[in-house]
């Protein structure tokens, strides 16, 4: 695991000194005389008397003159937080306009503080979600993106796909798909994946304790534990008997680090100072874990089937490198592009004989 | 959630115009940045617009893309069926049985009360 704690990389990789965890460099003191400004100026609830419009207003004034990413979204995920609500648009209009206690004050300032460190909210908040699931989040366990919505449906679609073809041959049973996922982070794709596919069971492993203790966590707090197996060990290092106690392995699925070694620095300074960096870096090319699941993945699976989240450069670099490594007997089937239009899901299959 | 799936039931009884894919345009607030691993922005904000019809829906409802994705969706295709078919629309029908429903129970439980009211006017004048 690398995060960056030593102040001398961070000042070398010019990262703002206020993202030392502790350390803040608004003092408190600018913070209320600030506060006592905007409150002259904002109260629409009466003196004194701040709303959740004018707290949202406030803090985005604050994280802006702080030069915090995202002030306004920052604001309104901690206030719809601490009321009790996912996001401010979600809120109804009494809530809005009710005046907050000074508890859920203290909360929000408490919270926002963090933030003013350059905390990603998901940290901040210690929970976000992912599809239909809440999941506990803590540094420095990665952040689970967007993006991979997309790849667990992916692997949904496929899956169900496969029980309406045998369906349609003669009556089977239904299938009870074993699905691997290597690097499981804070577990949102196996969780969600054993969600959406109620048959399954999951095979999750991660070579951070850290991963492996929050996906356990989580996969309690869901009820989903009897149906996932997490797996403290690193894919570099493991071996297939190690991964066939389930029996042959369905699909494979994964989220490894994928960014290019030479663009780690340029990350913003969110994910530089509080995620774990072995969650990222994928080497030189980024394709260093890339490999060594491709090249685990033959004497793994009974079908077929390895879904990749990647880095947009990534699609024709595998294709590449799968048809220079033969003995593998894998191809690349599908390029899948994410929410934004890039390339970044790949679909890898045995080679039919 | 239970409630979740009621609203689900009577949406799916509803029959509105099919939106397809190609005639909506999608967008989201994620800036020109790399995406994947290498950002975290959580902005997961849907804008989504009906191109014939020129309805915009905004949904930043969830903490999720693809819920919020989905959810626009579903709003879009009764704004357009509402456009289209005024009050023909399954969704205006709904809504003013609904509004009919709430004024019935409002007058209902006046009644009610004016009954109780006049109840107790009279327990007093039998009592003097």
């Amino acid at each position: 695991m690398r995060c960056l704690t030593h102040p001398l990389l961070r000042k070398l990789l010019s990262l703002p000194p206020q993202c030392v965890p502790g350390q803040g460099t608004l003092s408190k003191g600018a913070v209320l005389s600030l506060k006592q400004l905007f409150l002259r100026q904002n109260c629409s609830a009466g003196p004194g008397l701040m709303t959740a419009t004018d707290m949202v207003n406030y803090w985005q004034k604050v994280f802006e003159t702080n030069g915090i990413p995202e002030a306004r979204e920052s604001s309104q995920y901690i206030v719809s937080f601490v009321l009790g609500a996912k996001t401010f648009q979600s809120l109804d209009s009494k809530t809005l306009h009710t005046p907050l206690t000074a508890l859920q004050q203290e909360q929000i300032q408490r919270l926002s503080h963090r933030r003013l460190q350059r905390m990603p909210v998901q940290y901040v908040l210690g929970e976000w979600d992912f599809w239909d699931l809440t999941l506990k989040m803590r540094p420095p366990v990665f952040i689970p993106r967007p993006e991979t919505e997309d790849l667990v449906s992916l692997v949904v679609e496929e899956e169900l796909q496969k029980c309406e073809n045998s369906a349609l041959c003669f009556p089977v049973p239904v299938p009870h798909p074993v699905i691997l996922e290597i690097g499981c982070g804070s577990g949102a794709i196996a969780l969600s994946l054993l969600c959406k596919l109620p048959q399954s069971r999951v095979i999750a492993m991660d070579k951070e304790e850290a991963a492996v203790d929050l996906t356990r966590e989580n996969a309690h707090r869901l009820q989903l534990q009897e149906r996932i197996h997490i797996i403290h060990q690193d894919v570099s290092h493991c071996s297939a008997k190690q991964l066939l106690l389930w029996g042959p392995i369905d699909v494979i699925v994964s989220n490894p680090p994928y960014i290019f070694h030479e663009d780690m620095a340029s990350l913003d300074a969110e994910i530089l100072c509080y995620e774990d960096l072995d969650a990222l870096d994928g080497g030189d090319d980024g394709m260093r874990v890339i490999k060594t699941i491709l090249a685990l993945a033959p004497s793994l699976l009974k079908v077929s089937g390895v879904f990749l989240e990647v880095d947009p450069r990534h699609p024709d670099m595998v294709e590449h490198w799968l048809q220079a490594h033969p003995d593998l007997l894998l191809t690349l089937r599908a390029i899948h592009k994410d929410f934004c239009g890039k390339p970044r899901f790949l679909h890898i299959q045995k080679q039919s004989s | 959630s239970v409630p979740l799936l009621q609203a689900e039931r009577k949406r799916n009884s509803l029959k509105l115009l099919e939106l397809s894919e190609a005639e909506l345009e999608e967008q989201f607030v994620r800036g020109d940045g790399p995406g994947g691993q290498a950002t975290n922005k959580t902005n997961n904000c849907v804008v989504l617009k009906h191109i014939p019809s020129g309805i915009v829906v905004k949904c930043h409802q969830t903490r999720s893309v693809e819920k919020n994705r989905k959810i626009a969706r579903e709003i879009l295709q009764e704004k357009v069926d509402l456009f289209y078919k005024g009050e023909d629309s399954d969704v205006f029908k709904e809504k003013k049985a609904a509004e009919k429903q709430k004024q019935e129970k409002k007058r209902r439980a006046k009644e009610n009360l004016e009954r109780k009211q006049l109840f107790k006017e009279m327990q007093q004048l039998d009592k003097e």
